[in-house]
């Protein structure tokens, strides 16, 4: 019978096993932090003090006293707070303390989803209750009785819900709300690092529709903003809510000692560069760290991933632990499902749960002592969320990144310094895009006429008021602008899109039940949504069995396959406008609006581990007029040295390894931004690599990469340097790249483009 | 580069609702005395109401009591008033107690559905009795943004006690709360008022006749009246920005006229309403009767109830029939089970199997619980069961109630026995 080895142990052995420790890059140990804690504070009322006691809290971590101070200060806040530190307590202290000295205070909670939204009123709830006072607190969503909702409105301190109810119901009927908006104290935003890109644009400007109407009531309430860690919480807590804000950072809670382990699996097709598969290694590891009954928790990408995992894990453990030890998690679980889940691992019936990214979102269900991330989860930030479920407050954990052959993926295991001195992604928001700006300018003018020389936020809009005025759904009437439409604008509003033309997503597996699953814009969705294509949803794999072009409607099936599938789009790119440029003789960097002409092509099928083409067929849809912001870098022709054909191809390649490299630096999605080679581009004829966000009229992405074009760069280079490849592989420069010569090329071009930067910059 | 220019590259983008895109440019506000084609208005009853720099428009239009609208004179309003006052049903439509000059009737005109804070509400029409003639009044909106002489106006002449509407409490009355609220701090406030809501009567009573209880059609279908010319409610919001753009009053008048119409129908409406539930209409059937009666029950009326129900209980329709078992009910709620039984014996034997069913099963409860009469229990039970047998729409738990009851019974009946 084989002992059971402690964490420990295993770690002192891992360091030894033949099998395991060529494969590990890099070794990285996050020492134990103490917990740093403070009095609680002397104005607390007793009940609340006692209450708190009875939950074992006799004094708070210093994030939370400062947070709890600056409140009661009459400061907005934005609290840093990585997973498992309290972070509740920052805002249900003072927001709980201030209504108990004042019982006609309102708060109003916002979480980005439903989940996290009825997790944490069930703890309010508690809180509350331990106090044995009359506070009253409720969610108000899509699922909230009838019968309910006018108890809410009229006498519900605190109020619980999410941008897209607060955007549709709450706002346009707010003169149901007058006690609420009447009394406003205090607006709770949680999870701040979500509201990022097109949401967070959206729901900046929901933001500055609620300070107008708090306005309207007379009161000013003070933002109380949660983020993970990102490099700029300050920034986006200050442009998502356009108020001065404190930032506190200074964590208290403990940690115990972390390793955090990089493991590349072996190369098993040198040529190629394809390496075994990354799901395989995870269940080789995870089975080690199961069979010694060490807690663990296993990250994958997709739900088929999940489901592969979930089944050899426990088959292989059923002997030893039982099915029931190792549990999924899938996302959209009630709190009952995660309950359970919690209470299993805290008594020891449950050693293993293996989930996709859906359960990094704050839902809690206790501490593991180890995490393994199947594949780079795309993020700094999210890797650090992912890392956070590993670790109680005492004891060692362990973290163990295993690295996929996708280039992202090869490039941060290869540049552990990058992951772990660079800081998380700065995340970005636009909310001055104008076609999202017009949308909620048209909701609230609804809610509440405008006057002349009122500002929307911080925005001027005076042109824009005029612009609607000409449309006809304003009208001009002394000072102000009233609205004039039979419509109603909050429903065609969708607070995730960035236009309204969408396709709409039609799940067909079950042919007697359809159901809209979601939405996507016209432009996505000829490279995401043609037929044939494996769209992925939620970590669910579909196939587009359908795409009805006219009608706007996919057509979908659920799947379960080995590839996904990736789609060429012929582009035709015209500069419109510049907007921003530096330059000197031979390289041109520049920032602007374009159009984009676009056509899908074809699409290939890439098989999942080895990134291996296994097919391809063609795509039949209309071309796609887009127009957006886009960055660029131009060199002049002849200092390349290189024929046509060569520079059109290391063009290509440098395209490939841009297109992976960008999303790294700006903290969006993959798919949201393009890069488009030209050998000769129309504005000034000379070889350039376009960069535009995937949204119209941009959202703050290409700017962005304007302004950090050199690291770009200077990556990108670097990534296809290291590359073990001889002549280039989908790791650095990708495959469609024909000359054998095409990844010196494209290190060729790539020098000179910093060479001519170097030379210095004419601002 | 202007932020227009970016607005009209953008344009295929961006989502505008749609409109009425009129070719005019619209005319400069005019906020003195000059107010555009007011002679047309003055024509049509029609005068401006000024609050400093901005007005409203208001008509005001008299009605003889006996004009006739239908079926009624308006007049007989006052009869049903009176009648009333002279019952001792208690009734939420009742208004006993008040006069009829303290009852008001009352409908909006708006720019949309819903109750969001910006469906403009551009109409408010009412109507009541005022030294012997009926006085319609109408307050219009000229422009959205004149809210201020539009609600003073309105307010300074709704001075009752009760309104009385056509679904106007799930709609025109929290709408217009809802925009009282933007102008709360320049008009007097707004009074609570009791309520009158036809819209709930006229589907208790016609839910069985009528595929949809709008207005419109019960107004046709009942109350007889004919409209000739009318302008429909949907094209309401159309024609207001039209106006608001080229400020001609032709299409305002038309909607002007069908809110008028709408207003009038409602005091036809409660008068026959009225008359419906004090069974006072010479015409109503008995279907109606019927429902009236059901209202009496739901409403705890008791009393009420039984009258209604035992003057429909002669007679050999399905009415007579539903109408002596709903009697039937009201006397065991009193426990006059004796008068019961006699009705439940009859039903039993009649050829609608439900309430056969039914009427068999009370005799069964009957004879085992009250009169301990096993055998004629046993025998009511079986021919519920019987009957019971018969029909498709039958329940699972309904039959095994049955099985228990007659098993339950039978024991009985055998432990009586043995104790002789």
């Amino acid at each position: 019978m084989k002992v059971r080895k402690s964490l420990q142990e295993l770690i002192v052995e891992l360091k030894k096993n033949d099998e395991f420790k060529d494969q590990i890059v890099h070794w990285h140990t996050i020492e134990e932090k103490e917990a740093k804690t403070s009095e609680l504070p002397n104005d607390l009322h007793d009940n609340l003090q006692r209450a708190l006691q009875e939950r074992g809290i006799g004094r708070l971590y210093t994030h939370q006293k400062s947070s709890y101070e600056a409140i009661r200060r009459g400061e907005s806040i934005v609290a840093v707070t990585p997973t498992a530190s309290g972070k509740t307590l920052c805002y249900n202290l003072p927001v709980i303390q201030t209504i108990i000295e004042s019982m006609d205070s309102r708060a109003l909670y916002i979480f980005p989803t439903k989940a996290l939204a009825q997790d944490q009123k069930s703890e309010l709830n508690e809180l509350i209750q331990a106090t044995e006072l009359q506070i009253n607190s409720y969610t108000y969503d899509g699922d909230t009785p009838a019968n309910i909702r006018e108890k809410v409105r009229k006498a519900g301190h605190v109020v619980i819900t999410n941008p897209d109810m607060l955007h549709s119901a709450i706002l346009p009927h707010h003169t149901k709300w007058v006690s609420l908006f009447e009394n406003l104290k205090f607006v709770v935003i949680d999870e701040l690092h979500i509201y990022r890109g097109v949401f967070g644009s959206h729901v900046a400007n929901v933001i500055r529709r609620l300070k107008r109407i708090c306005e309207f009531y007379g009161s000013n309430p003070i933002f109380i903003c949660t983020s993970a860690t990102i490099a700029n919480p300050l920034e986006l807590a200050e442009h998502l809510t356009e108020t001065n804000m404190r930032l506190i950072n200074n964590n208290g809670a403990p940690s115990g000692r972390k390793h955090f382990l990089f493991y590349n699996p072996p190369i098993v097709n040198k040529p190629l560069n394809i390496r075994r598969s990354a799901t395989l290694e995870v269940r080789n590891i995870a089975r080690t760290l199961l069979k010694n009954k060490i807690q663990t928790i296993v990250f994958a990408k997709s739900r088929v991933r999940v489901e592969i995992l979930l089944t050899y894990l426990q088959d292989l453990v059923k002997y030893q632990l039982g099915p029931k030890a190792i549990r999924g998690y899938r996302g959209g679980y009630l709190p009952s499902e995660r309950r359970e889940i919690e209470k299993g691992l805290r008594n020891g019936d449950i050693y293993g749960v293996v989930s996709t990214n859906a359960l990094e979102l704050g839902v809690d269900i206790g501490q593991l002592q180890v995490c393994i991330m199947t594949g780079y989860p795309g993020s700094i930030a999210s890797s650090w969320q992912q890392a956070g479920r590993a670790g109680r407050r005492h004891g060692e954990s362990l973290v163990i990144l295993v690295a996929s052959s996708s280039p992202l993926d090869q490039y941060i295991i290869q540049h552990p310094d990058y992951f772990f001195t660079s800081s998380p992604e700065t995340a970005r928001i636009n909310k001055d895009n104008l076609i999202i700006l017009i949308d909620h300018l048209k909701c609230a003018a609804y809610e509440l006429p405008f006057k002349k020389g009122d500002y929307f936020g911080e925005m001027e809009i005076e042109e824009l008021l005029e612009y609607l005025v000409e449309e006809r759904v304003l009208f001009e009437n002394g000072e102000k602008y009233y609205w004039m439409n039979d419509s109603f604008p909050a429903h065609n509003i969708s607070l995730r899109s960035a236009s309204q033309d969408n396709v709409v997503i039609i799940d067909q597996s079950d042919v007697s039940k359809a159901r809209v699953i979601g939405e996507m814009d016209l432009f996505s969705s000829m490279t995401l949504l043609h037929e044939e294509a494996i769209y992925l949803h939620q970590g669910t794999q579909f196939q587009v069995e359908k795409l009805d072009w006219e009608e706007k409607k996919a057509f979908v099936r659920e799947v379960a396959v080995d590839y996904f599938t990736d789609a060429n789009l012929a582009v035709e790119l015209k500069v419109l406008e510049i907007d921003k440029d530096r330059e000197n003789s031979m390289v041109e960097i520049a920032y602007g609006d374009v159009s984009v002409l676009a056509k899908a092509t074809i699409f290939k099928k890439i098989k999942f581990e080895t990134h291996e083409n296994i097919g391809s067929g063609p795509i039949h849809l209309p071309e796609v007029e887009l127009h957006t912001s886009s960055a660029w870098i131009s060199i002049d022709k002849d200092s390349s040295e290189l024929p046509d054909e060569r520079l059109d191809q290391g063009l290509i390649g440098i395209s490939h390894a841009f297109k992976h490299i960008a999303p790294l630096f700006v903290m969006c999605d993959p798919q949201d931004i393009h890069v488009v080679p030209q050998v000769k581009a129309v504005h000034n004829e000379k070889p350039t690599l376009f960069f535009y966000d995937r949204y119209p009229g941009g959202i703050g992405l290409s700017e962005k990469i304007y302004e950090g074009m050199e690291i770009i760069i200077k990556e990108a280079k670097e990534m296809i340097t290291r590359c073990n490849c001889h002549h280039g592989c989908p790791s650095c420069i990708g495959t469609d790249p024909m000359a054998e010569t095409a990844k010196i090329d494209c290190l060729k071009i790539l020098n000179m483009f910093l060479y001519e930067v170097g030379k210095g910059r004419v601002s | 580069m202007s932020l227009k220019n970016k607005l009209n590259r953008l344009k295929p983008h961006l989502s505008i609702p749609e409109s009425s895109k009129q070719s005019s440019s619209s005319l400069p506000v005019k906020t003195n005395k000059e107010i555009p084609f007011i002679d047309v208005w003055r024509e049509n009853g029609v005068s401006p109401f000024f609050l400093e720099d901005d007005y409203c428009l208001v008509r005001e239009v008299k009605y003889p009591l006996d004009y006739q609208h239908g079926r009624y004179k308006l007049g007989e309003f006052i009869d049903a008033v009176k009648a009333w006052n002279n019952s001792n049903i208690s009734h939420p439509l009742s208004a006993k107690g008040f006069l009829p000059e303290q009852l008001f009737f009352f409908d909006t005109e708006t720019t949309g559905l819903g109750g969001g804070v910006g469906n403009t509400i551009f109409l408010l029409g009412h109507a009541t009795l005022e030294d012997n003639h009926f006085v319609v009044r109408q307050h219009i909106l000229p422009r959205p943004g004149s809210e201020i002489p539009l609600y003073t106006s309105f307010l300074e002449k709704v001075d009752y006690t009760t309104l009385v509407t056509y679904n106007g409490k799930a709609f025109d009355w929290p709408q217009v709360k809802t925009r009282h609220t933007l102008v709360k701090a320049h008009v007097p406030m707004l009074p609570s008022f009791g309520h009158f809501d036809l819209f709930h009567a006229s589907r208790r009573l016609w839910k069985h006749k009528l595929e949809r209880l709008k207005l419109s059609i019960v107004e046709k279908e009942i109350l007889e009246i004919q409209r000739v010319d009318d302008v429909p409610g949907f094209l309401a919001p159309m024609i207001y920005f039209d106006y608001v753009e080229t400020q001609k009053p032709e299409g305002m008048l038309g909607i002007i006229k069908h809110n008028e119409i709408d207003i009038l129908s409602l005091i036809s409406l409660y008068t026959h309403l009225t008359f419906q539930i004090l069974r006072m209409d010479q015409n109503q059937t008995e279907k109606e009767a019927f429902e009236v009666g059901r209202w009496f029950t739901y409403l705890g009326q008791n009393l009420a109830a039984e009258n209604t129900f035992i003057e429909l209980a002669s007679g050999e329709s399905m009415e007579a029939y539903q109408s002596q078992w709903q009697l039937s009910l009201q006397l065991k709620k009193k426990k006059d089970y004796e008068a019961a039984s006699g009705i439940w014996l009859n039903l039993s034997k009649i050829s609608d199997d439900v309430i056969a069913f039914e009427s068999s099963l009370e005799l069964s409860k009957w004879y085992e619980h009250k009169k301990k009469d096993y055998k004629k229990a046993l025998l009511f039970g079986q021919k519920a069961k019987l009957l019971l047998e018969k029909r498709s729409d039958r329940k699972v738990d309904q039959e095994m109630d049955l099985a228990k009851r007659l098993e339950r019974i039978t024991r009985k009946s055998c432990n009586k026995n043995v104790k002789k």
